[in-house]
């Protein structure tokens, strides 16, 4: 009869060892859109607001420092760094499993890399054999033209696509030039109160492409739609229109 | 009683989540469902070969069932120089691979034992251990995947693979070689591309004058430092799709060779999607130098050839790389820019490489 207890006994404990522990999991979603309307890639159907058609074929980027503040001002740092590639679909979403309790006010992200992580080969081994990895296509060079510091490090977007019918091409791409930061952050208020075992819940980040064109700055794909790495002015622009309103942020729980 | 207690525990051992057992893929009783190294592993005598990362390249991703190993290595060599691969024991993967041309054919299409060609130029391999897929198509993921192919293609080493294992069966020096590699008494075909891709993977070019350059053990000309930045900047745009350490993007485009319809799709006859049609794999810039001819199918035989295409602008087809349409003008490099570009890649020779006894 000992024996048979000692060996309910070890039942019983490795039974709890193995059960998944209570737990809220946090899914970070991330949508693409024109003029709200759900992104669709090699279909030459989007106007943008200099009257050109185009279509979208590469949209790769990269998110940073995606951070969840308390209300007590505490924060936690959901990821370092995600690489959002448009033809890989496992990298629209990342899960962080296990978030404290706590009462959420706010999430925030920075679009692109901080002076303090776009240095070259810092992400040499991020995602390696996955999808995720992007250290090869988003390479940013250190040396331009006449010797011109570009500074190293990343893209912090790559997006390309065609223009006017097809004829033309166009790459917006964006990073340091010059060792400059031109990373910005985005963030959204959120009411998220995580108590025991809430459960999943899921917050989504939408980029409307046109808005990347539009205000303060329109830019047209056929002056500024190439050759813009080492143009400063560009990258400015790109990025106040960028903090304007590219970005919205949702919650769904 | 007794007896219950113990199908009970049996029951809890079925259920428990962690397995007890050897971990060590390159144990001989490596159990890959296992969880938990308790210490049983069992090696036979086998050397690990370590593959060093080099500076600016990611950790080389090396299948977990077929670690490197010193023993592994020399006997992918050995194969890898071997006619006995081929059905009439002519040809070995280095008739076609020539290190003198990093690994790659000076012929633009190589001939195999029946005298046909196919239509591509034999690939180089550079580096290729970090290569996420491989054939221009990218047919294959992983080096083992890609070394069925050739033994068994009519148009080079034209053999079954079930003759290359009698044929190895029968030889008294590969059996010992492979239970010294694999701890195996029957060679099979698995085993034979194993060792290959372990070969492969050693074949790491990282020691050429731009190597020295970037470690500021030696200078680059003024010539070759316009060519560096030439190439580095979106005046000749090469370093998008070849950037980085490595060269290259592990990445498929258009770069504008022909128009519509292809007489080649590449990618897309893999991918069964017409947006891929036309679409290669870019293939790394080290020892470009001696690895001519050029593009897929070998078409261009000097780098000059090479650069005046990408000057050109390339010709238009539906799937062109967007970075490739630079509205039709192509970049209107100077006679001089053209020469410095050259210059540049030239440094990205690595004469070890392409000498040294590998």
């Amino acid at each position: 009869m000992k024996n048979i207890l000692t060996i309910i006994s070890l039942v019983s404990i490795i039974l709890v060892s193995c059960e998944k522990p209570t737990k809220t999991n946090l899914t970070i979603n991330f949508s693409h859109t024109v003029e709200g309307a759900n992104l669709t890639t090699n279909s030459m159907v989007y106007t943008n607001d200099a009257g050109e058609n185009y279509n979208v074929q590469t949209l790769k980027y990269l998110i940073s420092d995606i951070t969840l503040h308390a209300e007590n001002g505490s924060s936690l740092v959901l990821d370092e760094v995600h690489f959002i590639d448009i033809s890989e679909e496992s990298t629209f979403s990342f899960t962080y499993n296990d978030v404290p309790n706590n009462n959420y006010t706010s999430i925030s992200f920075d679009m692109g890399l901080d002076t303090n992580k776009n240095i070259s080969n810092k992400y040499v081994d991020e995602g390696i054999g996955t999808n995720q990895e992007f250290h090869q296509t988003m390479f940013w060079p250190e040396i331009g033209m006449n010797g011109m510091d570009m500074g190293g490090g990343y893209h912090y977007m790559k997006l390309e696509g065609d223009f006017n019918d097809s004829l033309s091409g166009y790459g917006t791409h964006t990073g340091g030039t010059m060792g400059m930061d031109y990373s910005f952050n985005n963030i959204d208020g959120i009411s998220l109160i995580v108590t025991d075992d809430l459960g999943n819940v899921d917050v989504n980040i939408n980029m409307e492409i046109n808005n990347w064109y539009r205000t303060p700055n329109q830019i047209e794909f056929s002056t500024y739609g190439m050759g813009i790495m080492g143009n400063m002015q560009m990258q400015m622009n790109l990025k106040e229109n960028g903090m304007t309103d590219v970005f919205s942020i949702s919650v769904n729980k | 009683m007794k007896k219950f207690a113990y199908l009970l525990l049996g029951t809890v051992l079925l259920f428990s989540c962690k397995k007890e057992g050897c971990t060590d893929p390159i144990a001989t009783n490596y159990n890959p469902e296992a969880d938990i190294n308790n210490g049983s592993c069992d090696y036979y005598n086998i050397t690990p070969y370590t593959i060093e990362t080099p500076y600016g390249f990611p950790v080389m991703i090396i299948p977990t069932n077929n670690p490197t190993t010193v023993e592994g290595v020399s006997l992918g060599k050995k194969l890898f120089n071997d006619p006995i691969l081929s059905f009439d024991n002519s040809q070995s993967c280095s008739s076609c691979h020539l290190q003198i041309a990093g690994f790659s054919d000076t012929n633009q299409f190589s001939a195999g034992i029946d005298g046909l060609v196919g239509n591509r130029n034999a690939s180089t391999i550079i580096n290729a251990g970090w290569n996420s897929s491989n054939f221009w198509d990218g047919r294959t993921t992983t080096l083992e995947e890609q070394a069925f192919e050739p033994v068994i293609n009519p148009l080079e080493m034209h053999n079954t693979w079930l003759n290359v294992e009698n044929t190895l069966n029968n030889s008294e020096q590969y059996k010992q070689l492979f239970k010294d590699a694999f701890n195996i008494e029957y060679i099979d075909s698995n085993h034979v591309v194993m060792a290959i891709a372990q070969f492969e993977r050693t074949l790491i070019s990282v020691n050429s004058k731009f190597d020295k350059y970037l470690k500021e053990e030696v200078l680059l000309t003024n010539e070759e430092l316009n060519g560096y930045a030439i190439f580095n900047s979106e005046r000749g745009d090469c370093f998008h799709c070849h950037g980085t350490q490595m060269f290259m993007d592990n990445l498929f485009h258009n770069n504008g060779l022909d128009p519509e319809p292809f007489t080649d799709n590449g990618l897309g006859d893999i991918t069964d999607n017409s947006l891929d049609n036309g679409k290669f794999k870019t293939p790394t810039l080290r020892n470009i130098e001696f690895t001519s001819p050029y593009m897929h199918d070998g078409r261009f035989s000097t780098l000059e050839e090479v650069v005046e295409h990408y000057d050109s602008g390339g010709v238009y087809s539906s799937t062109i790389d967007p970075l490739m349409k630079k509205l039709g003008v192509g970049l209107l490099l100077t006679n001089q820019e053209k020469q410095d570009l050259i210059a540049f890649l030239k440094t990205l020779s690595d004469i070890d490489f392409i000498n040294n006894v590998k």
